[in-house]
């Protein structure tokens, strides 16, 4: 186990399919231990960036590291990789299709065997073990193809949009599995465009957008640092006239809150005091951190679905 | 090496363990068995006849050999008194007490044409049989009143060309002659065996990449093994499913000649004759040597149909694609056929040495004698070449193909490919 020096290291990596780049200038260090988001709106480049750290695609610029290295084989198959498209062997039975790819990846038969058995049981797939994989759903087949990527006990998940297409329970589950592996060591990146699953899980995010790298940040000193002095207060009875008052710059209803934005170096205090002076009556007094989402809009524009230009090359 | 096998294993079981292998598999020799056990009982069946058959002779020499001959044949036929008017037994035919009856008369006794009477005409095999039997009869007739009647009728055997080889005696002669038998019968069989697996199971390796391609599941698969590992294993999974099966044929029909063994010994008058058939098996060079080509044949076209396969997105495309690779196999065979056919051009041997075109057509010439073994030989180097030029080919291809979702290459794209990946 190599769980110290940084795991991934995109430099300056850039791609282009034909006129479109897809990943430009693109810098990022995972370091191991840790869970990793790449995020941003479809389109915006985390696939092939994924693609790139697996060696898939070859960068056009830059370079790319896996485990201080290039990303050849021997160091590739430390890595488990859950690619976008959610390819399986149809017509193989459940447990033959684990089996298989356990053995690909170097796990002995009888042993890709056990644990392919432990985790359908865990995913609660156990009466499906002897059915063809056509017979799953959707959602089932999203599960057996995770466990075949976490088979071979690689060190670091590389796991792209491993959420979409599950159902809230199952979303639950396999949070709850990536948290698990992350207590056992494990290095986790995974790519999403749903920012509150971004914000329950990962330690450190990237943000992406138009092939760019708009931000990259431990998330809590993110949060800390776009915190931008806004206060939701609700009041008992009727609002005092907040627009008016001289330390705030901009007022917002939102529901029964109101969310007062502070000039720049008006403290939360002088806030309060006003309040007090006004003698309304406070039900709520809040300093707001800025939501994920937030952050990603001040920096990069609405996440629009459909912001992404035509593809080549099946990238995203 | 231990994840190429794992491949192999998983090519070979998934496929093996299909309907459709099964079927085509099991499927093929019924079918074949029971066309011909239908043909044989339909035919039988017509021959079966309540009613009667009738035999005037208005000759008078004929009338009881030919009845005895038709006879053996399987016809119970009624020789009717002489002087039998034949309106009577038109009238018996019109009535439908008699099938038909059949007519000698002199022009039967000097040139064994006669007429058969009846409302219907008479199938197929009936009218072989008849002829075929009252023939026999007329020359047996013509022949006894001739002096030399037992030479003629050798000549009616039709005569043959005996081929002497100069410098051989006699037994070596005949060893060298049953060699030529039995370099024909293995070359015929390998050659069609030869055919089938590069077709049938070239074109099934080049599916088995597209599904993994158009799926996706490559993505996964690749990112544990190395491409060529896994178009290897591919190749060696498809090509023993494709073995199985002609061992399986190949048993299916070595059980049939066991059991239809007893039935040729009780009807072969000549013992010597059946003791020679075990001359005539193929001996272990021709079989190491159909072997050899084999595997320099499949490789060479799986591993590109396996290129095709990664280079296309769909089966629409891929059947354009493969058009050159399937003319390749089909056109070597034709020539094959013309030269089975007796066409003895000896510049066919040159384009045998074509690597794409030995397999199919070097291989009946080299076990039928008909080639230098130094072409042989020189075909083999060439071939194993090719092999090697086309898998480093195909092999960086794939390797490309495999992972990329935009449109097939143009021919520049394609060197692109190769000399890129």
């Amino acid at each position: 186990m190599t769980q110290n020096g940084t795991v991934v290291r995109l430099s300056g990596v850039r791609k282009t399919f034909g006129a479109h780049t897809a990943v430009d200038d693109f810098d990022l260090a995972i370091e191991p231990g840790t869970i990793y988001g790449l995020l941003g709106p479809n389109g915006s480049g985390k696939t092939t960036t994924i693609r790139m750290m697996m060696g898939i695609l070859l960068p056009d610029g830059g370079s790319v590291e896996l485990f201080g290295g290039a990303p050849d084989f021997a160091r590739r198959s430390r890595v488990g990789y859950l690619p976008e498209e959610r390819g399986v062997y149809e017509k193989m039975k459940v447990l033959d299709q684990l089996v298989f790819f356990g053995e690909i990846r170097g796990v002995a038969r009888p042993l890709a065997r056990t644990r392919a058995e432990e985790w359908l049981e865990r995913l609660g797939l156990s009466e499906w073990t002897s059915k063809k994989v056509q017979a799953l759903s959707k959602g089932m087949q999203q599960k057996v193809q995770f466990i075949s990527t976490v088979l071979h006990d690689p060190e670091l998940l590389i796991l792209d949009e491993p959420f979409s297409g599950l159902d809230p329970i199952n979303q639950d589950v396999l949070e709850e599995i990536v948290l698990e592996e992350r207590e056992r060591g494990k290095t986790i990146l995974f790519s999403t465009h749903l920012m509150e699953q971004a914000e329950r899980l990962c330690e450190r995010v990237c943000l992406i957008s138009r092939a760019r790298k708009v931000l990259d940040d431990d998330l809590k000193e993110l949060k800390r640092r776009e915190r931008t002095g806004v206060v939701a207060v609700e009041f008992e009875g009727e609002a005092p006239p907040v627009a008016t008052w001289p330390g705030v710059s901009e007022v917002e209803e939102a529901g029964d809150a109101l969310h007062l934005t502070l000039r720049d170096g008006v403290p939360t205090d002088e806030l309060l005091a006003k309040v007090a002076a006004e003698g309304a009556s406070l039900r709520r007094f809040e300093l707001l951190e800025p939501r994920l989402h937030e952050i990603f809009v001040r920096h990069a524009g609405e996440p629009a679905e459909d912001n992404a230009p035509p593809q080549t090359g099946g990238a995203s | 090496m231990k994840q190429v096998w794992s491949v192999i294993r998983r090519e070979y079981v998934e496929r093996v363990k299909t309907r459709a292998f099964i079927l085509s598999t099991l499927g093929m020799p019924l079918l074949i068995i029971g066309i011909m056990a239908v043909v044989g009982f339909v035919a039988v069946l017509s021959e079966q006849s309540e009613r009667q058959i009738a035999l005037i002779d208005l000759n008078g020499q004929l009338g009881e050999r030919v009845q005895q001959a038709l006879d053996r044949a399987g016809y119970d036929v009624e020789l009717a008194a002489p002087g039998t008017d034949t309106e009577d037994l038109d009238q018996q035919v019109l009535d439908e007490e008699l099938e038909a009856y059949i007519l000698l008369d002199d022009t039967t006794a000097s040139e064994a044409v006669f007429a058969y009477r009846s409302k219907e005409p008479p199938g197929g095999v009936r009218s072989q049989l008849m002829r075929a039997a009252i023939v026999e009869e007329v020359v047996d007739l013509r022949l006894g009143e001739m002096e030399d009647g037992e030479s003629v009728r050798r000549l009616f055997q039709g005569g043959s060309l005996e081929y002497e080889p100069v410098g051989l005696d006699e037994e070596e002669a005949e060893e060298a002659e049953a060699e030529r038998i039995t370099g024909m019968i293995t070359g015929i069989a390998g050659g069609i065996i030869l055919y089938i697996m590069m077709l049938a199971y070239g074109a099934q390796t080049l599916q088995s990449v597209l599904e993994e391609k158009q799926s996706r599941v490559v993505e996964l698969v690749i990112s544990s093994l190395r491409p060529w590992q896994l178009m290897l294993g591919k190749i060696v999974g498809v090509g023993a499913v494709g073995l199985t099966q002609v061992a399986i044929w190949i048993g299916c029909v070595a059980l049939l000649a066991s059991l239809a063994l007893p039935t040729l010994i009780a009807a072969a008058s000549d013992f010597e004759e059946l003791a020679q058939f075990r001359q005539y098996l193929p001996g272990p060079g021709a079989v190491l040597l159909l072997v050899v080509f084999f595997l320099l044949g499949y490789f060479l076209y799986s591993s590109l149909f396996a290129a095709v396969g990664a280079m296309c997105r769909n089966l629409q495309e891929a059947g354009q694609t493969q058009a050159p690779l399937i003319f390749l196999i089909i056109i070597p065979f034709m020539l094959q056929m013309m030269t089975f056919q007796g066409n003895n051009m000896q510049w066919m041997n040159w384009v045998a040495l074509f690597p794409f075109f030995s397999p199919i057509m070097m291989y009946p010439r080299a076990v039928m004698g008909d080639v230098p073994a130094w072409m042989v030989a020189v075909s083999i180097v060439l071939m194993a070449l090719t092999v090697w030029g086309s898998a480093w080919v195909a092999g960086r291809i794939y390797k490309v193909g495999i992972l990329s979702q935009g449109s097939r290459p143009s021919p520049r794209e394609l060197l692109r490919w190769i000399r890129e990946a």
